[in-house]
């Protein structure tokens, strides 16, 4: 930019000529030149504000033309049917793997009152209290009269107390649609679906929540509109869960057990075909949180999951599968079983003694405590905290329920030798049935890690390697030797060649310091078919006693195992299993020569 | 130029300066208020409980407010203008440790007699601090990067605040005002240009994307955008406010229905009926005629300030006027143009008419400002 100096040489020279102070030249040329830039700034403002104002008048002329275009436009005259009903049925439902119903929206009405629009209020409270016997005429009255403008009469009406309001003809009667959940089959699978309740509520419409299980877990997206309705699919068969329910429950009675769990897995994708948490509750009318007494021992507790208990000796087969997939043993070796083995102040004992020594089948297949301890001594504490940590039983399992996370294992403070030995043979480390139907699961399906899932998906998991085919393989087969000639005799069912491992534990003391020694756990951790395994079924009952010979008996192989079998034997047939039976040998024909 | 340097003595001083309040503003104001309390009256089933008789207490608080404002020197308001800002930054960060969750956004401080939404108080302190710095700043740096960096960073520290409550409403409100400021202001275009081309750019990019491999929103956030432009794709989930809108400004014709005869709003198609969809109800009853009445208002508030501005010799003043005036503007014209269907559903009120206490008094309080310059100014 050229600028004008600000002592021109020539005007300078000329004042000095004729007796003028240059300086004045100078101000004066300063103050032009400020003008000058105030001028500039001030035109700029200008049309800055200018453009701004354009732009303001655009708007106004934009929304302007929009609300004449709008009023001129052909009213379009509001649906009632389109908009009451539909914009209610927000919430997605819930089914199972084949599509069937487990969890669905009911519309229903709300009844409320705007008492200065009513008519004729001793007429009404009088005939409100005859339809609903739980009303007080008088406290209705009272409502009606005083100075409320609005008040709730019911959150929910059966259409036939909807008809009689009708009949009463008070237009200050009125009615709210309610979008209600409905479970229609009662208390099946109540433990997964959890449950939902009202959230916020407006006249015209209430917001549904889960409160627990998938409800709760899947809520934004059960409510999301953009799924367009798409239902959530879980991987439960609706058909395996009753019956499971059914035969679960009978067993729990039998046994006088005061609660049972069981866990049906596809030992490929992980998927939960079935979950039973006995006592249940019926989702329509879910209890509330017990306020004393154990949480445990409540029917809104999910055993399946959310329990955690010592599972005893299902947890041998890890050991022996470690103990095979790190080549310190083979089927065959034979393990120290003399007993008892004494370790510091502790005393390892066997249920009887089973001699010198053992093959490690037969360990596996006779249940020694102490075999199993001598194996976990040659693995080591740190090998067996890795083995355990990839199996899952170290952390809350994964499973999509609120109540999943909270189930956090629990572990020994310190991890001393003799915790060591107590947890190969599964004391001393407590942990959810579902944790071990996953650890089967990965122990069993080749030897790939699962991830429970209560989703329904198609393709097998294929999650990283924990232990190799064979040892996959191998200790299938000791497992079906326990079936076949150990301590789960009772566990056959003919033609699913199921191989198992039982597990009792004593129940510890609720003062923490050791164990009744009346009240079990037991457990049977069951694989079928053992030859090429596909489900897994993990039964537990809290606290059975069997009593039909002279002492009680509570051992697994009592308790847990027939009601395993029991199951297996009405559900395999659900789950698209073919019996496979030995022909019968030929009958003998006799070829006779005329 | 600044106030020090125009001559003190033909500000007016004492008790007399009530007299040079702006009189036709605050009339102007008070009618568009009135609209507020006669909506709110006729969707409460006409009664003034629960909404019309609160939103009258809090207007009545409001002028007060205005008042008082108004008669402190605007001076004081630009030194303090640094502090105010300062304060409200620390009250949005309180709000998200400490705020209380409503409506699925976390936003108020509770008072105990009020709720304070320091996002509210933010748009104006925003203003504020954005005039005394353009003030303070020489005119020949306003174009300089470094000095456009700093106001740049001092609006986006409270929008990103704000949008993680979150309240996108908000944020833009925010963003817009502070860069109509910058505009004001007389920062080069080309700043101008540059943003306004990436944005067109980035929204290009989106929906190019779309179906390819490298689709840069989730498949759902574009379901979003198509029920934004085509509501009658999805009616009853994220087309339902403005489908039932448009439905109640078209049954509202060019008359309207009469007072207190609305349908739509009265008969409850329409949720936030009493806040951000207000509108529908007046358009519902009194048609055409009465919504653009109401535009013709708000039009005559932005007219005022601007020539009130215009008026004004030192640049705190005129870019405060101007600053307030854009943010009024922008609040009604993101509130309309989502109630018609022209913007998408974001979160913002009506200014003056919707029923809500932190939003009533913070105006309340602008024009307080816009009157102190008024009454401050060198005659």
């Amino acid at each position: 930019m050229i600028r004008t100096p600000l002592r021109p040489l020539a005007r300078v020279l000329k004042a000095r000529q004729t007796g003028e102070n240059p300086d004045a030249i100078e101000r004066e040329n300063i103050r032009l030149r400020h003008e000058e830039m105030r001028d500039k700034a001030r035109l700029r403002a200008q049309g800055r504000l200018l453009v701004l104002s354009v732009f303001f008048l655009g708007a106004f002329m934009t929304v302007g033309a929009r609300m004449g275009h709008l009023a001129a436009s052909e009213p379009m005259e509001p649906q009632a049917r389109a908009s009451g009903s539909q914009i209610l049925a927000q919430r997605a439902d819930i089914v199972d793997r084949n599509g069937r119903i487990l969890a669905t929206n009911l519309e229903t009405h709300a009844l409320y009152a705007q008492p200065p629009i009513m008519i004729d209020k001793e007429k009404a409270a009088r005939e409100l209290a005859v339809i609903f016997p739980d009303l007080d005429e008088k406290e209705l009255l009272e409502d009606f009269t005083g100075k409320r403008e609005f008040l709730w009469i019911k959150k929910k009406l059966s259409p036939e107390q909807k008809q009689a309001v009708h009949d009463i003809g008070d237009p200050g009667l009125l009615f709210g649609t309610r979008e209600m959940r409905l479970y229609p089959n009662g208390s099946l699978a109540a433990h997964i679906l959890g449950g939902a309740s009202f959230g916020r509520e407006g006249v015209h419409s209430a917001e549904v929540i889960g409160v627990a299980g998938v409800e709760s877990r899947f809520d934004e997206f059960l409510r999301d509109p953009v799924n367009e309705g798409a239902p959530l699919e879980l991987s439960i068969d609706m058909t395996v869960q009753a019956a499971a329910e059914r035969v679960l429950s009978g067993g729990m009675k039998l046994l006088n057990a005061k609660g049972a769990a069981s866990v049906l897995m596809d030992v490929h994708t992980g998927e939960i075909i079935s979950m039973v948490s006995l006592p249940d509750f019926d989702p329509n009318i879910r209890p509330r949180p017990p306020t004393e007494g154990e949480p445990g021992d409540s029917p809104i507790f999910n055993r399946a999951v959310q329990g955690l208990y010592e599972l005893g000796s299902t947890f041998k087969i890890f050991t022996s599968a470690q103990a095979l997939e790190l080549g310190l043993v083979n089927p065959e070796t034979m393990i120290d079983t003399k007993g008892p083995m004494v370790v510091g102040r502790h005393r390892i004992r066997d249920f009887r003694n089973y001699g010198p020594e053992l093959s490690v089948t037969n360990v596996i297949v006779k249940s020694s405590n102490i075999g199993t301890a001598h194996m976990a001594l040659d693995i080591g504490a740190k090998r067996q905290q890795d083995f355990l940590r990839s199996l899952g039983f170290f952390e809350p399992t994964a499973v999509e329920l609120t109540e999943g996370p909270g189930a956090q294992p629990l572990l020994p403070r310190q991890w001393k030798d003799i915790s060591t030995m107590t947890i190969s043979y599964g004391h001393g480390l407590s942990a959810s049935p579902l944790h071990l139907a996953a650890a089967y699961s990965s122990l069993l399906n080749g030897g790939t890690k699962i991830t429970p899932t209560l989703l329904k998906r198609v393709t097998p998991q294929n999650g990283p390697r924990i232990i190799s085919e064979q040892t996959s393989k191998l200790s299938a087969s000791m497992l079906r030797q326990v079936v076949t000639k150990g301590t789960a005799s009772f566990g056959e069912v003919p033609g699913y060649h199921v191989g198992g491992k039982t597990g009792t534990a004593d129940k510890p003391l609720t003062n923490g310091r050791g164990y009744y020694d009346d009240k079990v756990i037991s457990t049977f951790a069951s694989v079928f078919p053992a030859h090429d395994p596909k489900y897994v079924l993990i039964v537990a009952l809290d606290e059975p006693t069997e009593t039909s010979g002279p002492k009680p008996r509570r051992t697994a192989g009592w308790t847990a195992v027939p009601v395993a079998s029991e199951m297996t034997r009405r559900m395999a047939p659900l789950l698209g299993l073919r019996p496979e039976i030995a022909p019968a040998a030929p009958a003998k024909v006799t070829l006779t020569s005329n | 130029m600044s106030y020090l340097e125009y001559n003190l003595k033909t500000v007016p001083s004492g008790p007399t300066k009530i007299f040079y309040i702006n009189w036709a503003l605050l009339l102007l104001i008070s009618a568009v208020a009135g609209v507020g309390v006669l909506m709110l009256y006729s969707v409460a089933g006409g009664s003034f409980s629960p909404w019309a008789g609160q939103q009258m207490e809090r207007f009545a608080m409001g002028v007060v407010l205005m008042f008082v404002v108004a008669m402190i020197p605007i001076w004081f308001w630009r030194n303090i203008a640094a502090v105010a800002f300062g304060f409200s930054l620390i009250l949005l960060l309180y709000v998200e440790f400490f705020g209380v969750v409503g409506m699925g956004a976390q936003r108020w401080i509770n008072l105990g007699f009020m709720r304070l939404q320091p996002s509210e108080l933010t748009k104006i302190t925003l203003v504020m601090l954005l005039a005394a710095y353009y003030d303070w700043l020489p005119q020949d740096k306003v174009s300089r990067p470094l000095w456009v960096l700093i106001p740049l960073l001092l609006i986006l520290a409270p929008v990103f605040l704000v949008l993680t409550q979150p309240d996108l409403g908000t944020s833009i409100l925010l963003t817009a005002g502070g860069g109509i400021m910058m505009f004001l202001a007389g920062v080069h275009w080309l700043y101008f240009a540059v943003v306004i081309l990436i944005g067109v750019a980035l929204i290009y990019a989106v929906l190019v994307s779309r179906g390819t491999d490298w689709q840069l929103l989730n498949d759902y956030q574009y379901r979003r955008i198509d029920t934004f432009i085509d509501p009658s794709t999805d009616p009853l989930g994220a087309g339902y406010h403005i489908t039932q809108s448009k439905i109640a400004l078209g049954s509202g014709g060019w008359t309207g229905r009469g007072f207190m005869q609305g349908t739509q709003s009265r008969l409850n198609f329409l949720p936030e009926k009493h806040t951000d969809f207000i509108f529908t109800t007046l358009a519902e009853e009194f048609g055409f005629v009465g919504a653009f009445s109401l535009l013709v208002l708000y039009a005559l508030i932005i007219l005022f300030c601007i020539i009130s501005a215009m008026r004004m010799k030192d640049r705190f003043s005129s870019l405060l006027t101007l600053g307030i005036a854009a943010t009024f503007f922008l609040f009604f014209a993101v509130n309309m143009s989502m109630v018609m269907g022209l913007a998408p559903v974001v979160g913002v009120p009506l200014p003056l008419v919707s029923y809500g206490g932190s939003a009533m008094l913070v105006l309340m309080a602008a024009f307080g400002l816009v009157q102190s310059a008024h009454v401050h100014r060198a005659r």
